[in-house]
């Protein structure tokens, strides 16, 4: 187990490594630069000239590659240039990394309070009724855009219920945890529909799947209880690909919600990123971009490591 | 030999696919007294495992069981609910599966697997039962059992994994135990010591047992008594030592025929010509024509019925006895 | 034609049907496939015969009645009597005819797309499976594992940052803001499918008939192409029809976010964005039209691409349960 887990962690720092090499150059690769967004009309060479120097964008790529990944290392993501001058970009995504993972977790929530029962009541009652009404609504879960579940939300209950918290908009926990949550119940439910329809699927058919196996007529063999051949057998068994569909699907929440805070207009890291893309905001597109692959490798390792703690044939070896 | 404990009369299972209906077991009857010991051998496909299967009621979409009564102590067993099968099962019937390790749950300890068997059939304390699985667990030979019971399946060899669902078979003590190809994934040796522990266990708990193989010199060794399957159809019985010594159907004679002398190990199958009839499409007459070497117009055309040429004997051939 | 057999507990049961005539019995049993088949020939159809199908110039602006301003409800008419049958935008253009041609955009664009990225990812997913283990396999698959690290909508964005809005120049050639699209999104999709085709070509080269084919001296690149790719074409279609659906999204989500096709181009995700201001008019007809016709057009590729893969897939048509 402890080789399992040194292992995932090795194979992580390359990809990482990789990764930001490849968010460095995709950036900077980018016509037109942060100095034309910054003086819009202006077109005095000397000042772009003065500013690309004051912002280190005249020195070699590699340069500028090398001295950003220093100043990662030491904490420092750089400081924002077009989207709000001078701050940095570290508190940035520190005020705003907050509403997201709210968001997420929310999100998170609501998907799998609904998709995990959902696909196991699903396996279990195969080709009735509510399996086929529940095998539908996944469908159309997956097939509607978040984004236009997000405004048909907001048309219904902001526009034409004209519920406050209907129409978008972030309340921090401050004023109050019901405010917040309220404003967040929309948003949660346009990002964790597709979400809870890929788990409940795969909840799904994970369950048939174990369902088939000679264990489970084992059990029945013995003349153990349905009940106990369910949560024990089959459930158990069949939550462990489930875990990682979950974890792997986070990515999904990842860059949904940078679409979900557009519609909902949340202060939230996906917004902010958005910001960045429009005004050409490097350090900002650079830190954003980099902080959410990072964010899901180093979920998808923690997947990786709870799948070995979950699985007792990795857990402990083989036999003896 | 005690009275008769199973008794299966006129079983027909069938299974409804979308190629067609497969016949598995074709109106089969055949006996079992307490504490004797019935091998039932056939090839793949011969129906001897969906027998078994019928027997504990294990039998699934697409199949059905249409038609016979089973026995069990007097009792019809395809008149009970599937509640008071389930009380049955594992507690007056048992059954080893083949494949140890598909058949036991990877998430769980052997431990917790026995004693959830205990904890549905018999009234103990949570101590009583794991005192019991620790003691079952020795009683199957495996070594150093309280550390072993915390062990997951993998952690088993293939041979100790055997004996641990054989541990859950007798947990309960049942009356009947089905063995369906216990040693078939084992290597010689290991099977040897698999069968002295049940013979051993079946003396000491006085069960009958019902041993599903293909492998005909297990059969001699175990069995009181053999019935010989083929496509679904009972073909042949007899008292082991008979079958050996003069055995009646063609295809009987196959498979005797090609167990390498002296040496054991397991019979090779091959030097029957021919495959394994396609369930579906049966020829109109014998099952077994087509392969035979004996078979003439009347065995293409007629299907030959079971008959007792001598107490204790049964065998459906018209050319039952000739040699060939 | 390829012989089949059934498992049905122990037994085999001969099957007397090919590959294709299998997959066509199981098709069209399943009703679902059917209606995502047909959802998709009506898009197909709604794109290729846009210019006859749209009734006004989806750019061309048109003044509301004296009192009214756009955008319009549906069945409203303009200044001039015309009648726009969906309503109209904020600038007076048709939503009708906006939608059709947005739709033929749409399908274009998944189409182009996944044809390109199919092209990318079995060509890297075959290198690295007939070459598995050297480094050229772990070249391909750590730069494949990287590029899946990012979620796609984030590697799409951050593809479309790099290359800029609108129509890119490299060198002396310059890429339509379309074709510039495709290929964020093509670029975003290969690394799935050298995944899948890796996997496929693996299982392909473990079996039998190519061992045989090595045996008899057939040379490496001849095993592959003939046998091998022949045989991974299963697989590779039921990957594309999966894909389709969430090259649709990715490409509504883009330009939703003013990312995709620039205006005046009818664009149905750049449609769902600027209805956002009218939500408080009501104008629910901006929304609806473009944000259905994308979600049906998803789920026809859905529907379709799972009914495929049923069908194609026989141990998952036929798996016997409790």
């Amino acid at each position: 187990m402890g080789i399992y887990v040194l292992k995932r962690v090795l194979l992580a720092i390359p990809t990482l490594l990789v990764a930001s090499l490849l968010i460095f150059s995709l950036v900077h690769m980018a016509p037109g630069g942060p100095i034309r967004v910054m003086l819009g009309q202006l077109q005095d060479p000397e000042l772009i000239e003065r500013l690309r120097h004051q912002l280190g964008l005249d020195l070699p790529l590699y340069q500028q590659y090398a001295k950003w990944m220093g100043n990662l290392l030491r904490g420092d993501l750089g400081f924002s240039i077009t989207v709000h001058r001078g701050a940095p970009v570290a508190a940035l995504i520190g005020q705003r990394i907050s509403v997201t993972m709210e968001l997420a977790a929310f999100s998170m929530v609501i998907a799998l309070l609904i998709a995990i029962p959902a696909g196991i009541v699903s396996a279990l009652r195969q080709n009735r009724l509510s399996d086929h009404v529940a095998r539908l609504i996944a469908l159309a879960g997956v097939s509607i855009p978040n984004f236009f579940l997000g405004i048909v939300l907001i048309l219904i209950f902001g526009v034409y219920l004209r519920q406050p918290w209907g129409a978008g908009g972030f309340v921090p926990l401050s004023r109050g945890l019901g405010k917040n949550l309220a404003h967040l119940v929309l948003p949660a439910i346009a990002l964790g529909t597709a979400y809870a329809a890929i788990i409940m699927r795969m909840m799904r058919s994970a369950m048939l799947d174990v369902m088939g196996q000679d264990y489970v007529r084992t059990a029945r063999a013995m003349g153990i209880g349905w009940y106990s051949i369910v949560r024990q057998d089959i459930v158990k068994n069949a939550l462990i690909p489930v875990i990682t569909v979950i974890g792997n699907s986070i990515g999904y929440l990842l860059g949904g919600s940078i679409v979900t805070e557009t519609v909902f207009r949340l202060p939230g890291v996906g917004n902010l990123v958005i910001n960045g893309i429009f005004r050409r905001d490097f350090p900002v597109i650079q830190a954003v971009v980099l902080f959410i692959v990072v964010l899901r490798i180093v979920i998808n390792l923690v997947v990786d490591l709870t799948y070995g703690v979950l699985d007792p044939r990795i857990r402990y070896g083989g036999a003896e | 030999m005690s009275a008769v404990l199973l008794s299966i009369e006129g079983l027909v299972t069938r299974f409804y696919t979308e190629l067609g209906v497969v016949k598995a077991v074709d109106g089969n009857s055949l006996h079992l007294a307490g504490r004797e010991s019935l091998g039932v051998v056939g090839e793949s496909g011969s129906g001897k495992t969906v027998t078994a299967l019928s027997v504990m009621r294990l039998i699934e979409n697409p199949g059905r069981i249409e038609g016979g009564r089973i026995l069990f102590r007097g009792e019809d067993l395809l008149e009970k609910t599937e509640r008071q099968m389930r009380r049955i099962r594992g507690k007056d019937i048992a059954m080893v599966f083949q494949d140890s390790l598909s058949s036991l749950n990877p998430t769980l300890t052997i431990g917790e697997q026995i004693a959830r068997v205990l904890k549905f059939h018999l009234r103990l304390s949570k101590k009583e039962r794991w005192r019991r699985t620790v003691d079952l667990l020795a009683q199957v030979g495996i070594p150093e059992p309280e550390q072993r019971v915390k062990h997951y399946p993998h952690q088993f060899s293939g041979g100790m994994r055997q004996r641990a669902l054989i541990a859950m078979a007798i947990s309960c003590t049942p009356a009947l135990l089905i063995l369906d190809e216990p040693t078939t994934a084992l290597d010689v040796t290991i099977e040897a010591q698999i069968f002295e522990l049940v013979e051993g266990l079946k003396q000491e708990f006085g069960m009958g047992t019902f041993l599903i193989t293909h492998d005909l010199s297990v059969v001699a060794t175990f069995c009181d008594r053999v019935v010989i399957m083929y496509a679904g159809k009972i073909v042949e019985e007899a008292p082991v030592l008979e079958l050996y010594d003069r055995p009646l159907h063609p295809y009987t004679r196959g498979l005797l025929g090609s167990i390498p002398p002296l040496e054991g190990g397991k019979a090779r199958l091959d030097s029957i010509p021919g495959e394994v009839p396609d369930l579906i499409s049966l020829p109109p007459g014998c099952n077994f024509s087509p392969r035979c070497g004996l078979a003439d117009e009347r065995c293409w055309r007629e299907e030959p019925p079971l008959e007792s040429p001598a107490p204790g004997r049964r065998v459906a051939c018209w050319k039952a006895g000739e040699l060939g | 034609m390829a012989e089949r057999r059934v498992q049905t507990g122990d037994y085999e049961l001969g099957a007397h049907r090919s590959l294709l005539q299998e997959f066509w019995h199981n098709f069209k049993k399943n009703k679902l496939s059917l209606a995502g088949a047909f959802i998709v020939l009506c898009y197909a159809v709604m794109a290729i015969f846009a210019p006859l199908l749209a009734p006004y110039n989806p750019v061309e602006q048109f003044d509301a009645p004296r009192g009214v301003r756009n955008p319009m409800p549906p069945l409203s008419r303009d200044v001039d009597g015309r009648l726009f049958l969906l309503g109209t935008d904020k600038f007076g253009r048709d939503i009708l005819s906006r939608a059709i041609y947005g739709t033929r955009t749409l399908l274009e664009l998944a189409v182009g797309s996944i044809a390109i990225a199919m092209v990318l990812g079995v060509a890297m997913g075959a290198v690295a499976g007939y070459r598995k283990g050297t480094w050229v396999d772990e070249l391909i698959m750590r730069l494949v594992d990287i590029m899946l690290s990012f979620p796609t909508l984030v590697l799409a964005i951050a593809l479309v940052g790099a290359f800029g809005i609108g129509s890119v120049k490299i060198g002396p050639f310059t890429l339509s803001n379309l074709v510039k699209i495709m290929l964020v999104i093509a670029i975003t999709y290969s690394p799935r499918f050298a995944r899948v085709m890796r996997a496929v070509v693996l299982q392909e080269m473990a079996e039998d008939y190519v061992v045989a084919a090595k045996v008899t001296g057939a040379s490496g690149l001849r095993i592959l192409t003939r046998e091998v790719l022949v045989n991974t074409i299963p697989t590779i279609i039921v990957q594309g029809s999966l894909m389709m659906a969430t090259t649709v999204l990715t490409s509504a989500s883009l330009s939703f976010l003013g990312l995709g096709l620039q205006p005046p181009r009818p664009s149905l995700g750049l449609m769902l964005n600027e209805a956002r201001d009218y939500l408080f008019w009501g104008a629910w007809w901006y929304v609806i039209v473009p944000g259905g016709l994308i979600t049906l057009a998803i789920l026809g590729f859905n529907l379709l691409g799972d009914g495929l893969r049923d069908s194609l897939d026989p141990r998952q048509a036929r798996r016997v349960r409790r």
